[in-house]
């Protein structure tokens, strides 16, 4: 496998403090996971050496909880990935719902191409549920899945006429904001034309990969990383900046690849890349942010995604929500929500997925807040799921504190 | 955040309180760190000075640090400042529902994992060890499949160095856990969390019960729950009517997880930013003073401006001091280190020499207000201090000191910053 030079995996640096094994949220909810330092970097050296068999390989969740507080950086949640899919190489699948989950922008396509697609889909996946098909597949009985919207966002953006600004962005969107949730994208494309800023997108790009990852497909996601990687080079190429609002896409997009992937251009674009709201902090910063808001006097919890917190870049959610008059925003501050991307629908992870998410449903209850706010597509679906509680992203909150 | 008032490096125990006492003062604070402390494997308890040079026990922390030697960094400090440090250390512990015990001019004695003890000053109510000391009855619980804590030898060296009417026993309770090749071992942290649990309370005190005479006090290995708080104590102490003692122990460790969720909950009821991940590299400085600490990571640099920085990195382990052969330095604002050029004289030859570790000492020199002082005596940036671990003139393994200094010299640090002396 290619190794970038800049950010060589290196198993090496692990000094064996065991601090990782206190954070790791999976570990906390089951023994049939041996922590991260154990399948991480000690298993990483000993692999090189013999082959190993080690299915407890399969729980770990990529949350990336474990990068977040080791000292040494070492790239554990990666090193656990390479793992995983050398691992299935030449062991049978556990789940079989792991290649469905692992490409679901196939299906996004598939579903959102057919006319009523989404109704049929939407409706196949409660009947299928009610008929035990989801079960029979590997998708956890109870688990809550994500359902398709009738109009994908890419449809959506093209009946939008923006106002042309000098400052422009591509925004890649991803399969979850494209194919679930295309609201999100365009709360986006309002924001930031409220605060002068051009939005593009490209039609070209593809799944950034983080499930196929996640689920040990990296020989896919590799095909991805080279087909998205030219792409977002040209466009940084052109002046622009790059905008995610997943923080999956964002972290997969700007640090993953260049952890798992050598492919030209890689590091250039990702010194233009920024979360959908790091990008109006960094206005605020510049005080060009636009804080034209009219009264919101809800009250919010925020949750802060597992893939947020390791990009280095602080909460900037919660430090532009806060300045809308009459807001009432908290940082729920429990940890990770349990679903990791995919990992909580399959059958043989949900109850895993929902005792690691319990102290975030219990905070979210007991806060009485009237909405949750999160980056993240599939923590959002997950706090609704286990406290009850809708939840949106923080681009909405916005969007309807500018009266749009 | 464009600019803060005070900006800090590091969140490990010297980072977190620092950051605590100069947002009570009511300064904008942010902290950069990449990685959590060491305070996450560490004790949990606040050494502050247990043993001289000499190797003699303390008795009065405060006292000890009259006439310790000029670059130890209590010299800097005083006895006043550890005071106040760690009083504002065990007001903090109150507000947030986890009070610690102890008084900064005593020094108290901690029974260690093996049966032996080590002098400590701050513990929170799970190590009341001066309960251990009234007890006429003492019973080691043990957990029969838990690694890390060996009940018997723990029993023995008690019944050793305990006075000789003291009743010593061993029980061992049975977790009954689920086993498996496809199961990993039992740590102290998965039986904190099944004590947490009803049916882990339950089995404990049906199990324990019969063996508890009057005036018992349990000795346990860490695993009264990982929050900060005193509930399973609480629920067990008065279903038992006996007192529970938490002996120290190995990392991972339980009472430092709960140390560190409750200093990071402090700091963000106080408003500190936190930002995770954020690998301080380097830092501009103008006419000796720092203007902004500069972080790398996957995508690009970023410039983090200040007033006034702190800096609490800690040492070689953590990254916050390099080695090389024959030289050392702190990397971000590029301070030298005075190291002999010849390494084997870097430590004693025997690595349990009765005496302390030359290498363990080394660290940044500062002036008395904890402002760095390079090798040729230069003094890099008048707006910076130094706290924690990075600090040169100690050793806190042997001296037992290593959570007090980073106490002391954070609060030292921030309450200079914040305009007190
Ligand atoms: C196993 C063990 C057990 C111990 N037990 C006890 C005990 O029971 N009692 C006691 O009093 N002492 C104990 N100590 C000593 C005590 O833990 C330390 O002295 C103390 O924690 C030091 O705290 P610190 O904040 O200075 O440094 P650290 O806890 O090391 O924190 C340094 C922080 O800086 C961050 N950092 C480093 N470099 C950078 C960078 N370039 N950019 C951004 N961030 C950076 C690190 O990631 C970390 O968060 C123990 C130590 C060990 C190793
Ligand atoms: S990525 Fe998450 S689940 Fe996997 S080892 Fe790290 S902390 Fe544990
Ligand atoms: S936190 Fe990092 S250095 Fe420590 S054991 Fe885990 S991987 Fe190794
Ligand atoms: S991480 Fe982003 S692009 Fe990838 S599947 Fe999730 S939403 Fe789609």
């Amino acid at each position: 496998m290619a190794i970038n030079k800049q950010h060589a995996i290196d198993p090496d640096k692990c000094t064996a403090c065991t601090i990782c094994i206190t954070a790791c949220p999976v570990t906390a909810a089951t023994r049939k996971f041996r922590g991260p330092k154990m399948t991480g970097p000690a298993l990483t050296r000993l692999r090189k050496l013999v082959s190993d068999d080690d299915p407890m390989l399969d729980y770990c969740s990529n949350c990336k909880t474990c990068d977040l507080v080791c000292p040494s950086g070492v790239p554990i949640s990666t090193l656990n990935m390479i793992a995983k899919n050398e691992y299935y190489k030449t062991h049978p699948r556990k789940s079989k719902a792991d290649d469905m989950l692992a490409h679901s922008e196939k299906m996004g396509k598939l579903i959102t191409a057919l006319p009523l697609g989404s109704t049929f889909a939407n409706l196949g996946m409660s009947v299928g549920k009610s008929f035990g098909v989801m079960g029979a597949m590997g998708i956890a009985q109870d688990a809550k899945m994500p359902s398709y919207a009738s109009e994908s966002f890419i449809s959506k953006f093209k009946k939008i006429k923006q106002t042309p600004y000098p400052r422009k962005v591509v925004f890649f969107s991803g399969c979850y904001i494209n194919y679930n949730q295309p609201e999100v994208g365009t709360d986006l494309v309002k924001v930031y034309q409220k605060n002068k800023i051009e939005v593009a997108i490209d039609e070209n790009f593809v799944c950034c990969g983080s499930p196929m990852v996640s689920g040990g497909y990296i020989d896919d996601a590799r095909v991805n990383a080279s087909k998205n990687t030219a792409l977002l080079k040209s466009w940084v190429d052109r002046g622009y900046d790059i905008v995610t609002a997943c923080t999956s896409c964002g972290l997969m997009l700007k640090q993953e690849y260049q952890e798992l992937f050598d492919f030209e251009g890689m590091a250039e674009y990702a010194a233009h890349m920024y979360d959908s709201i790091e990008y109006l902090a960094k206005l605020h910063d510049d005080g060009q942010f636009d804080t034209d808001f009219a009264n919101d006097n809800t009250k919010y919890i925020y949750h802060a995604p597992c893939h947020l917190k390791v990009q280095a870049i602080g909460r900037p959610s919660m430090e532009l929500l806060p300045m809308i008059p009459g807001i009432d925003i908290e940082e729920a501050d429990v940890g990770c929500c349990g679903i990791s991307g995919s990992y909580g629908f399959k059958a043989d992870k949900h109850e895993i997925a929902m005792k690691v998410g319990s102290k975030l449903f219990n905070r979210i209850k007991n806060s009485h807040a009237k909405l949750g706010v999160c980056e993240c597509g599939t923590c959002r679906l997950q706090m609704e799921n286990g406290s009850g509680v809708k939840a949106i992203h923080p681009l909405t909150v916005l969007r309807q504190a500018y009266g749009l | 955040m464009k600019k803060s008032d005070i900006l800090i490096i590091g969140n490990g125990i010297s980072g977190l309180f620092a950051a605590c006492i100069a947002a009570d003062m009511g300064k904008k604070v942010q902290i950069l760190s990449y990685g959590a402390g060491t305070l996450t494997i560490g004790g949990g308890i606040i050494d502050v000075l247990g043993y001289d040079d000499q190797g003699k026990f303390i008795a009065d922390p405060l006292k000890g640090m009259d006439g310790i030697s000029a670059n130890h960094p209590y010299a800097k400090t005083g006895a006043q400042t550890a005071k106040k440090a760690l009083e504002a250390f065990l007001k903090i512990t109150e507000e947030e529902g986890y009070p610690y015990l102890g008084s900064p001019d005593k020094n108290l004695w901690l029974p260690t994992a093996v049966g032996n003890f080590k002098p400590t000053c701050l513990v929170p109510r799970t190590m009341d060890t001066e309960a251990l000391f009234k007890a006429d009855n003492i019973l080691v619980v043990g957990f029969d499949t838990m690694k890390d804590f060996y009940a018997d030898m723990a029993t023995k060296n008690l019944r050793e160095r305990l006075s000789k009417n003291k009743n010593v026993e061993e029980f061992i309770v049975k977790l009954n856990f689920e086993y498996g090749r496809d199961l990993r071992d039992i740590s102290a942290m998965d039986v904190a969390r099944w004590l947490e649990t009803d049916e882990g309370h339950r089995s404990f005190v049906d199990q324990v019960k019969g063996h508890v005479k009057a005036n018992t006090a349990i000795v346990l290995p860490p695993v009264l729950g990982l929050e900060p708080n005193y509930k399973v104590l609480d629920s067990l102490k008065k279903e038992l009517s006996c007192a529970l003692i938490e002996v120290s122990s190995l990392p991972p460790a339980v009472t430092g997880t709960r140390l560190n969720k409750m200093l990071h909950s402090c700091a963000k009821k106080r408003g500190v930013q936190i930002i995770e991940k954020a690998r301080v590299v380097g830092s501009e400085i103008i006419d000796g003073k720092c203007q902004a600490v500069i972080t790398e990571g996957f995508d690009r640099q970023r410039k983090f401006y200040a007033e006034q920085f702190i800096l609490a990195t800690g040492g070689v382990y953590g990254g916050g001091i390099i080695a090389k052969i024959g030289a050392m330095s702190e990397p971000i604002f590029n301070i030298d280190i005075e190291v002999p050029k010849v390494q084997t004289d870097w430590s004693y030859k025997q690595l349990f020499a009765d005496k302390k570790q030359i290498f363990a000492q080394y660290g940044v020199s500062v002036d008395e207000n904890l402002t760095p002082v390079a090798a040729d005596g230069s003094k890099p940036a008048s707006n910076v201090k130094v706290v924690g671990r990075s600090l040169a003139g100690y050793d806190f393994c042997y001296e037992k000191s290593g959570n007090g200094v980073a106490l002391i010299t954070a609060y030292k640090a921030a309450a200079a910053f914040c305009g007190e002396a």
